[in-house]
C-alpha cells in the first residue's frame, strides 16, 4: 500500500462574485452569482513509504491546494485521497497524529513563548511520552543546533533560527509523513545545508516520507530522488530528477545589456540558440551547451549588438519548469538544436 | 475529557508566563475593564441615590443584577475572547489551518490558544458587586444559594459564549465577524437592569431570543425571593440548548471552510 | 500667501474626502454601530422613564429635560468616544511615525483636520440616523431658536478642539507603552463618565461635579448638550465660551510640548 495515494482528485472552488459596496453585498445575498475556479484537476500520483518527493509548480499551479487536501484541511470535490490508508479529511484527527507540516513562512510556534515552552506545549498536544520527548529534544537540540535557542522567544529569532525551531516542532511527534512547504526560502547557504541534512537524516533513520515544495533546485538535487511537476492543477511530469536534468539541464543562458536599442528582427542567431527574452536594451539568449558554447554565442552576437555588459546564467528550476510548461516551444527548440 | 482539561491547564500555564513577562500590560489590561465598569456603576449610583427604587428595585438589588451579568460576561471574556478575533487573527492569516493539522478539536484549540487576562478585571468586579449586594440585602449564603449562584453564573457564561460562537461562525464566510458578533453582544446592555423596566417586547426578546436575561435578571430575582416561577430554573437548560445549537452551526461552518478554504 | 492658503485648502479637502471614503468602506460596521447606538438609547430611555416613574423632578431636572439631554448626549457620545491613542499606537508600533514626521504637513494639524472633518460627517450621520430615530420613536424635542443652535455649534466646535488637544497628549503615551488598547479603555471609561455621556453632570453629587469641572471632558459633550436641552440657559453662553477658550489655550500649548517631548524619545532611541 502506498503511503500517499491520489486518484483522479479534483478541487473546484465555488465562490460568490460580489459587486462592491452595500448594494453588491445585498445583491449577492439574494441572487448569488457563482464563479467556479478549478484549482486541481484529475490529479493522480502515489508516494511510497520512505520516499522524498519534490512537488513542483509555479504559484497558483495547485501545490498548496494539494497539500491542504493531503493534510485534511480541505476535502476534494472529486476523486479519492488516501494517506496511510486513511481519508485525511474524514479521519482528520487520526491523520493529524501521523503527519507533520511546515507551512512556508507561517510559524506553528507561539510568538511570545520561549522555544522550550512552545515545544512542551506541542509535546502535550501530541501526547508524547515524557521520557521519549526528553530524548528527542536533546537529539534535535544537537542536530539542529538549538541549545542556545531553547530559552529564546520565537519573536526574537532570525529567519534561519525560526525555521530550525519550526523543523524541531514538526518532527517532534515522529510523524510518518511530513509536508514541507518552502523550508529553505530566504535562508543563507549554511542554514540551508543544516536543514537539508536534518531532513535527510530523519528520512534515512525513521523512514519518514517527505513531500517537499520548493523553488530551490539545490533542495531538490540534494533531497529528492523523484519530482512531480504540476501545472494548472494536473501532473505534467512525474519521474526521477536525473531525466529532467538530462533533458533540460543542458541549457544555459546569456544576458546582454546593449548600448543602443535593439533591432531584434535583424539579429542572426547562431545554431542551437534561441531568444529567451528581450527588452529595449536587453537580450537573453538560451543555448544548448552540448551543441555550442558560451564563447561561440558571445562571439557571434557581440558584433551585432554592441553589448556593454553580459552575464552567463545556469538554469534554475524555475526556468526549467517554464520550459517544460511551454512544451511545444521546447520541442521546437530541441528540434532546431538537433537539426 | 481529562486529556483536554490537562491540555487546557498547559495552555493556561504558558499564557501566564507570557503575561508575567508583560506585567505592565497585564495590570493595564485587567485594570482598564475595572475602570470601565466603575464608570457605568458610578452613573447608576449617582442617579439611584436620589430615588428610593427603580421600578421596585433598590440600588443594592440592581447591583446584584449588574454583578451577575458582569460575572457571566467575565467567563466569556476570559475563556472565549478569541471568538471575537477568530476571523481576523486566525482565518485571514491562515493560522486556523494549523489547528486543523493538529490532533485536537479545533474549537478547543482556538479557545485555549488565548486566555484573556482583561476578563479578570470583570471577574473581580462581578464578585465584589455580588458580595456587596448580598451583604446589604441579607441574602444567606446557604449551600443551596451558593450552588444556585454558581450554576447561574456558569449558565450565563455559556449563554454569552454560545451567542458569540454562533456569530463568530460567520467568519467562515465573511472573515471579519466582529460586527456580526458585536450586533448581538451589544444587547446584553439591556440585561444590566431589571427587565421589568422595559416594554414587554424587549423582555420577551431578552428571555427567549437573545436570552441574556438568564445571565442576570432571572437568577437575581430568584435569589431575592421574587416570584418568577419556572424561569428561575430554565437558565442551565437554555444554556445547554444554545451551546449545542451553536456547536452544530460551528461544525457546519467548518465543513463549508473545508470545501472552500475560505 | 493666497497660494499657500489655497494649497493648504486643497490638502485639507483631500484629507477630508479620504476620511469620508473610509467611512463608507465599513458598511457592515456602520450598521452595527447604528444598531448599537439605537440599543443604548433604548436602554437609557427606559431606564430614565423608570427613574421618573411618578416623580416630578429628579436632581432638579424634569423628565422631558433629562430625556432630551440623554438622547442628545447619546448622539454626541460617538464623537468623544474614540480619541487618538489607537491610530497613534498603530503609527508607533509599525514604525510609521518616523516617516509621518518627515512629511511636509504638521502631524498634529493633520490629525486635527481629520478629527474636524469626521466631526462634521458623524454629526450629519448622527442626525440623519439616530437623530431621526430619537425624534420619531422617543419624541426628541429641540429648541427652535436659531441663536441657541448657533451657540450650540460654536460650543461643540470649541469643546471638540479642547478634547482633541487632551487626546493628543494622551496619545503620546503610545510612545511609552505598547498596551494602547488598555489605555484606550481607561480613557473611554473616564471620558464617557466625566463628559456627561451617561448622566447629566448636574445630577452628580457635589464632589463629583467639582472633579468633573477640573477635567476638560465636559466641554466636548455636557456643555453643548446642556445648552441645547436648556439645562444651561442661553444667556450664559458667553461665559461658557470664555471658559472654553481658556481650556483650549492651555491644552493647545500643553499638547505641543508633550508631543515634542515624546517625539524626542523616538528620535533618541532611533524608532
Amino acid at each position: 500500500m502506498p503511503t500517499i495515494e491520489l486518484s483522479h482528485v479534483s478541487k473546484v472552488y465555488r465562490t460568490i462574485k460580489k459587486d462592491s459596496g452595500l448594494r453588491g453585498a445585498v445583491k449577492a445575498l439574494f441572487r448569488p452569482h457563482y464563479v467556479e475556479k478549478v484549482a486541481v484537476h484529475d490529479l493522480s500520483f502515489h508516494v511510497d513509504a520512505g520516499e522524498v518527493v519534490g512537488y513542483i509548480g509555479v504559484n497558483g499551479a495547485g501545490k498548496s491546494t494539494t497539500i491542504k487536501m493531503l493534510t485534511g484541511i480541505l476535502h476534494p470535490s472529486g476523486g479519492s485521497i488516501r494517506v496511510l490508508g486513511r481519508d485525511p479529511h474524514r479521519e482528520r484527527v487520526a491523520n493529524a497524529r501521523e503527519i507533520g507540516v511546515v507551512f512556508g513562512q507561517r510559524t506553528q510556534l507561539w510568538w511570545d513563548l520561549a522555544l522550550r515552552e512552545s515545544l512542551n506545549l506541542i509535546a502535550n498536544i501530541y501526547e508524547l511520552e515524557p521520557a521519549r520527548y526528553r530524548q528527542l529534544l536533546a537529539e534535535f537540540a544537537q542536530t539542529l543546533e538549538l541549545e542556545e535557542l531553547l530559552s529564546v522567544p520565537i519573536r526574537s529569532m532570525s529567519l534561519g533560527q525560526k525555521m530550525r525551531a519550526e523543523l524541531a516542532a514538526t518532527f517532534l511527534h515522529q510523524p510518518r509523513v511530513v509536508y514541507l512547504d518552502e523550508p529553505t526560502i530566504g535562508l543563507d547557504v549554511m542554514v540551508k545545508e543544516r536543514i537539508r541534512a536534518f531532513i535527510r537524516d530523519q528520512n534515512q533513520r525513521n523512514g519518514t516520507t517527505v513531500m517537499l515544495t520548493t523553488h530551490d533546485l539545490d533542495d531538490i538535487e540534494q533531497l529528492c530522488q523523484r519530482v512531480i511537476i504540476i501545472d494548472a492543477g494536473s501532473v505534467v511530469y512525474d519521474g526521477p530528477l536525473s531525466t529532467i536534468k538530462q533533458r533540460f539541464g543542458t541549457f544555459r543562458s546569456i544576458a546582454f545589456e546593449t548600448a543602443h536599442p535593439l533591432e531584434i528582427e535583424h539579429l542572426i542567431l547562431p545554431l542551437g540558440t534561441a531568444i529567451a527574452s528581450h527588452g529595449e536594451r536587453a537580450l537573453e539568449v538560451r543555448f544548448d551547451r552540448t551543441v555550442t558554447s558560451a564563447s561561440q554565442v558571445a562571439t557571434a552576437l557581440m558584433p551585432q549588438i554592441e553589448a556593454i555588459d553580459f552575464s552567463l546564467a545556469e538554469p534554475d528550476l524555475e526556468s526549467i519548469i517554464k520550459q517544460i510548461y511551454a512544451g511545444t516551444h521546447t520541442a521546437a527548440l530541441r528540434e532546431e538544436v538537433l537539426v | 475529557m481529562r486529556r483536554y482539561a490537562r491540555l487546557y491547564w498547559h495552555f493556561l500555564l504558558q499564557r501566564f508566563k507570557i503575561l508575567l513577562e508583560y506585567r505592565m500590560n497585564f495590570v493595564i489590561g485587567a485594570g482598564s475593564t475595572v475602570l470601565l465598569q466603575a464608570a457605568g456603576l458610578l452613573a447608576v449610583w449617582s442617579v439611584m441615590r436620589q430615588i428610593p427604587d427603580l421600578n421596585g428595585w433598590t440600588f443594592d438589588e440592581i447591583l446584584l443584577v449588574y454583578g451577575l451579568i458582569t460575572l457571566s460576561k467575565s467567563i466569556n471574556h476570559m475563556f472565549a475572547d478569541n471568538l471575537w478575533i477568530f476571523g481576523r487573527a486566525y482565518i485571514r492569516t491562515g493560522g486556523f489551518d494549523r489547528f486543523l493539522v493538529r490532533p485536537i478539536n479545533p474549537l478547543f484549540h482556538l479557545l485555549a490558544d488565548r486566555f484573556c487576562h482583561d476578563g479578570i478585571g470583570n471577574f473581580v468586579v462581578g464578585i465584589a458587586l455580588v458580595l456587596k449586594a448580598s451583604l446589604a440585602l441579607h441574602i444567606a449564603w446557604t449551600p443551596i444559594n451558593i450552588a444556585y449562584c454558581l450554576v447561574a453564573v456558569v449558565s450565563g457564561g455559556v449563554i454569552f459564549i454560545a451567542l458569540n460562537l454562533l456569530t463568530a461562525v460567520s467568519a467562515f464566510w465573511i472573515i471579519d465577524s466582529i460586527p456580526v458578533t458585536s450586533a448581538i453582544f451589544q444587547t446584553h446592555e439591556f440585561a444590566k437592569y431589571p427587565l421589568t423596566i422595559y416594554s414587554r417586547g424587549i423582555g420577551i426578546v431578552m428571555t427567549w431570543l437573545i436570552p441574556y436575561g438568564f445571565a442576570s435578571f432571572y437568577p437575581a430575582a430568584h435569589l431575592l425571593g421574587r416570584p418568577i416561577g419556572v424561569l428561575a430554573w430554565l437558565g442551565p437548560l437554555i444554556a445547554v440548548a444554545l451551546i449545542t445549537l451553536a456547536y452544530r452551526i460551528w461544525l457546519w461552518g467548518l465543513s463549508h471552510y473545508s470545501s472552500t478554504g475560505s | 500667501m493666497t497660494l499657500a492658503l489655497r494649497r493648504k485648502g486643497r490638502l485639507y479637502r483631500s484629507i477630508a474626502v479620504m476620511t469620508f471614503k473610509q467611512y463608507l468602506a465599513y458598511n457592515l460596521w456602520f450598521w452595527v454601530q447604528l444598531l448599537g447606538q439605537i440599543l443604548m438609547m433604548t436602554v437609557f430611555v427606559f431606564f430614565w422613564r423608570a427613574v421618573y416613574a411618578g416623580r416630578g423632578t429628579v436632581g432638579g431636572l424634569e423628565q422631558q429635560q433629562t430625556i432630551t439631554y440623554i438622547l442628545l448626549a447619546q448622539m454626541i457620545a460617538p464623537l468623544v468616544q474614540w480619541g487618538q491613542i489607537l491610530p497613534m499606537g498603530d503609527l508607533v508600533r509599525e514604525g510609521m511615525i518616523a516617516i509621518e514626521l518627515t512629511r511636509p504637513v504638521d502631524l498634529q494639524e493633520r490629525f486635527y483636520i481629520e478629527t474636524l472633518s469626521s466631526l462634521g460627517y458623524s454629526l450629519l450621520q448622527q442626525v440623519l440616523t439616530v437623530g431621526l430615530f430619537a425624534r420619531f420613536v422617543f419624541h426628541l424635542q429641540l429648541p427652535s431658536d436659531p441663536a441657541i443652535w448657533a451657540a450650540f455649534g460654536l460650543t461643540l466646535l470649541l469643546g471638540n478642539a479642547i478634547l482633541f488637544c487632551f487626546d493628543w497628549m494622551f496619545a503620546c503615551l503610545a510612545f511609552y507603552s505598547t498596551e494602547v488598547w488598555g489605555l484606550h479603555v481607561v480613557r473611554e471609561g473616564t471620558v464617557m463618565f466625566f463628559s456627561g455621556a451617561l448622566v447629566p453632570l448636574v445630577m452628580l453629587p457635589g464632589w463629583l461635579q467639582s472633579v468633573a469641572s477640573w477635567m476638560p471632558f465636559s466641554q466636548a459633550l455636557y456643555t453643548p448638550v446642556a445648552l441645547l436641552s436648556g439645562i444651561i440657559p442661553a444667556a450664559q453662553a458667553p461665559q461658557v465660551w470664555l471658559v472654553q477658550l481658556a481650556w483650549l489655550a492651555a491644552l493647545a500649548v500643553g499638547s505641543r510640548v508633550v508631543f515634542r517631548l515624546a517625539v524626542r524619545k523616538v528620535t533618541v532611541q532611533g524608532g
